[in-house]
């Protein structure tokens, strides 16, 4: 992605318009960072319109696929019940936006461990994103934890990655030792996707 | 509540009063018959009065399934609330509990219990007590220690224990066999090989009961005073696969590393029946970072079936 030299301000009115505008975007060579962002903040969040995507789940946090973006992203709501927390996680050499839909989560900071460090990591920066708040991360930036601290609200966040990925390392925090993941959805388009496989879907 | 509440709604089921500021909830509650469902979260309860008197013998008693208390001012758990057997599901996060009733194993029914963003300092051994028990939440309180009757919890399927300040875990946690879910990060784990050195010699009388165990000396009953009697019966038999050895009340604590996946190391409280016991990793106890004991071998191939979702980092 790099920056064109005019940026559209762009606002969706509703999440189906979301989508629409993002698959305009993305249709093209060059697609700016900026863009996204503020297109992604300017959707005023109606729980009306993307409440058949937020299924919870007691244990964890859940990843539900909304749309495909035709293979150039992905888009997918994240429901975070009270307490509910991600390892801290690479983004695969993808571009993450971050977009909080209710509730409020938390977003911790951390550098990349050193190659040969075995000592805690470091953390870089915290802060509380609110609602309608869009986030952005990538692996320039650094490495990142995202918690629902709330022991009385669950949060539910809209997620855009691209290009899509479906695997990613996650850090222990005290050693900075790395082990890839691979991610699943606990629902695609609406509908509760059943996983054959034990292995556990890490972070996002 | 509004008076007249169960005249009018007879048959409600669910009923949600979370964030009206509520400081009591009174007697309307009693002649709900139907209902399982009580959400009152984030208001100004706490106080004496909290819940209406009679709880237990109302019917809600045996109707009720959740109960969310979340963001209010409990800062101990209602002993009224402990009258709910039917009880599924029980969250008290974000109030100001100081610790937890050991009559807490009273909710027998008990699949979901959230006590996340309080005060606690400590867990009753009772808690291990609730046979359905699969999701317990104990984030972000004052936790130093981990009762090992916790491990008693065969149903459990996620703990979550991060933001708290344990240094390590009981071993018996390694016996969660449906544990897919450990979150212990914000914990001072220890991440040195420990070893308690002060170790308080036994007694003669549980030198004697060592004895009487391990070499099967024969009594019945009739031999020895019932307190003897039932002393003999509280024998632990050592964790140390080599050792054959019993101890009472006199036991080595020692911590040890044991593997996940290879992955994490996690700093398990062990009891050995005396010093000598610990000889087979002692040796190795010099070199914080050589671990490669046989006996954290076995535990940690165990483990990493049972354990495979370690949240550490």
């Amino acid at each position: 992605m790099e920056q064109p030299v005019q940026t559209e301000t762009w606002k969706a009115r509703s999440l189906e318009e979301l989508v629409r505008i993002l698959h305009q975007i993305f249709a093209e060579d060059k697609v700016s960072v900026d863009e996204v962002q503020s297109l992604m903040e300017s959707y005023e969040s109606n729980p009306e319109e993307w409440l058949q995507y937020a299924k919870f789940d007691q244990y964890r946090y859940t990843r539900n696929l909304v749309d495909n973006g035709n293979g150039k992203f992905n888009l997918m709501i994240l429901c975070w019940g009270e307490g509910h927390g991600s390892s801290i996680h690479d983004h695969t050499d993808s571009h993450c936006f971050m977009k909080i839909l209710q509730g409020n989560l938390k977003e911790t900071l951390f550098e990349w461990p050193e190659k040969k460090g075995n000592g805690e990591m470091t953390k870089k920066s915290e802060r509380a994103l609110r609602e309608n708040q869009c986030a952005y991360i990538n692996d320039s930036i650094g490495l990142h934890r995202v918690e629902n601290i709330s022991h009385t609200e669950p949060a539910v966040s809209l997620h855009l990655y691209s290009p899509p990925f479906n695997t990613c390392n996650t850090f222990d925090q005290r050693t900075g030792h790395k082990h890839k993941v691979t991610m699943t959805f606990y629902s695609q388009f609406g509908e509760r996707t059943v996983c054959v496989s034990t292995r556990w879907g890490a972070s996002h | 509540l509004p008076a007249g509440l169960s005249q009018w709604f007879p048959a409600l089921e669910v009923l949600d009063v979370s964030g009206t500021g509520l400081t009591e909830m009174g007697t309307e509650l009693l002649s709900l018959p139907c209902l399982h469902t009580l959400l009152a979260k984030n208001n100004r309860l706490g106080g004496p009065g909290s819940l209406p008197k009679g709880l237990g013998q109302a019917p809600l008693a045996r109707s009720l399934r959740v109960l969310n208390l979340s963001g209010n001012r409990f800062s101990e758990v209602p002993p009224a609330l402990l009258q709910l057997r039917g009880l599924r599901s029980l969250s008290l996060g974000g109030n100001r509990l100081h610790g937890i009733p050991p009559d807490i194993q009273e909710l027998q029914s008990l699949e979901f219990l959230y006590l996340g963003g309080n005060f606690i300092t400590a867990i009753p051994p009772e808690l291990g007590n609730l046979p359905s028990l699969r999701y317990l939440v104990l984030c972000d309180n004052k936790i130093q220690s981990i009762p090992p009757q916790l491990a008693q919890l065969h149903s459990l399927r996620s703990l979550s224990l991060h933001n708290n300040l344990l240094t390590y875990l009981p071993r018996e946690i390694l016996n969660l066999v449906h544990l897919d879910e450990l979150s212990l990060r914000g914990n001072p784990l220890v991440v040195r090989f420990v070893r308690d050195l002060t170790f308080n010699p036994p007694s003669l009388q549980e030198l004697a009961g060592r004895t009487i165990k391990t070499r099967n000396v024969p009594y019945a009953p009739s031999d020895l005073p019932e307190s003897l009697v039932r002393y003999l019966s509280l024998a632990s038999n050592c964790p140390n696969p080599k050792c054959g050895g019993v101890y009472f009340d006199s036991c080595v604590r020692q911590i040890k590393f044991v593997d996940f996946c290879g992955k994490y190391r996690l700093p398990l409280m062990h009891y050995l029946c005396s010093p000598e016991c610990s000889s087979p990793f002692s040796s190795a106890s010099q070199s914080s970072t050589s671990q490669s004991e046989s006996d954290s071998e076995d535990e940690a191939s165990v483990a990493a079936h049972r354990m495979q979702k370690v949240l550490l980092g």
